[in-house]
């Protein structure tokens, strides 16, 4: 079954390293950018560290849930595991799409009212943990995720019209949470694909994480 | 860059800056000359400053009243044209 190589001593390490590395970046971001935001209290900034706490969290829950979710039917125990699919999952659902919701924030606040976004963007938050945790599914919030981002980027090109080209930072952004969604899609119990293309993608997640803190560090010393 | 806050930041730098030049001490009176904002405005930023820990008041022994940065609103100074390449950087 193509769950078992998750188990692998092999791929359960690359997972491991996966996610302690991505979840260190996330943090690494997030520290980085802590002086340049407690000088200026600039909404901006304030958004885009925030969002890389909760993506952060978000990547380390991953982690833990998918463990819980094929460990299921992986291993024949009584302990009763199924039970622990709505303790992840409310905290999974919560942080990333909070984490995708303040990246888009972090570019468009200046057009709304903070207090309006944020109440928005927890709204939503709390409505989709709470929907995943009654149907004990992640895929409802892949699904949800993945509308939202193609949401964002309707309501970013309406947005920057007359700008020709697209900047490096919303690409950025973008792979961000699209690299999310398909780290969360692959951690269906079916695996939808092989051992090797999830490492591929864990690797290029790295890569956008690494690019983003060397342009943060460019700035913020 | 012509957000309210955009303008919000320089604001501040425009303020320290007239500080720091006039070496480090400078009465309320010209400072609010030298800003070019409304009274009501200057007000505003003046106490955020000061609450904020940016500048801080001395008074000397004649009672007068002079303004000095602190070693954040020198570090902002600093600071200033990063956090600006950042800002832009990633569109925030």
């Amino acid at each position: 079954m193509a769950f078992q190589h998750f188990f692998g001593p092999m791929f359960l390490g690359t997972e491991i390293v996966f996610t302690v590395a991505a979840v260190v970046f996330c943090f690494l971001i997030y520290f980085k950018t802590k002086e340049s935001y407690e000088l200026t209290k600039y909404e901006g900034i304030r958004y885009f560290r925030d969002a890389f706490l909760f993506f952060g969290l978000s990547y380390a829950i991953r982690f833990f849930f998918s463990l819980v979710l094929l460990s299921i039917i992986a291993f024949d125990f009584i302990v009763p595991r199924i039970m622990f699919i709505p303790l992840f999952i409310l905290p999974l659902g919560y942080f990333s799409t909070i984490g995708i919701f303040y990246l888009i924030f972090s570019s468009v606040w200046k057009s709304f009212k903070s207090r309006s976004l944020l109440v928005l963007g927890h709204s939503a938050a709390i409505l989709l943990s709470i929907i995943s945790f009654i149907t004990r599914s992640h895929m409802i919030l892949l699904y949800f995720q993945s509308a939202l981002l193609v949401l964002a980027m309707i309501f970013s090109s309406t947005m920057h019209k007359s700008e020709k080209r697209v900047s490096h930072a919303k690409v950025l952004y973008f792979l961000v949470a699209l690299l999310w969604l398909i780290n969360l899609w692959v951690i269906d119990r079916r695996r939808p694909f092989s051992a090797e293309i999830e490492i591929f993608f864990e690797l290029v997640s790295l890569a956008v994480f690494i690019a983003i803190y060397y342009k943060v560090s460019k700035w913020v010393k | 860059m012509n957000s309210k806050k955009r303008d919000r930041l320089e604001v501040i730098f425009d303020i320290l800056k007239i500080i720091m030049d006039r070496q480090n001490s400078i009465k309320p009176t010209p400072l609010l000359r030298y800003s070019n904002l409304s009274s009501s405005s200057f007000a505003e930023y003046y106490n955020e400053l000061l609450s904020k820990g940016f500048i801080k008041e001395i008074t000397d022994k004649k009672g007068r009243k002079y303004i000095t940065l602190t070693d954040k609103g020198f570090k902002y100074l600093e600071k200033y044209r990063l956090i600006l390449g950042f800002i832009d950087e990633f569109e925030l």
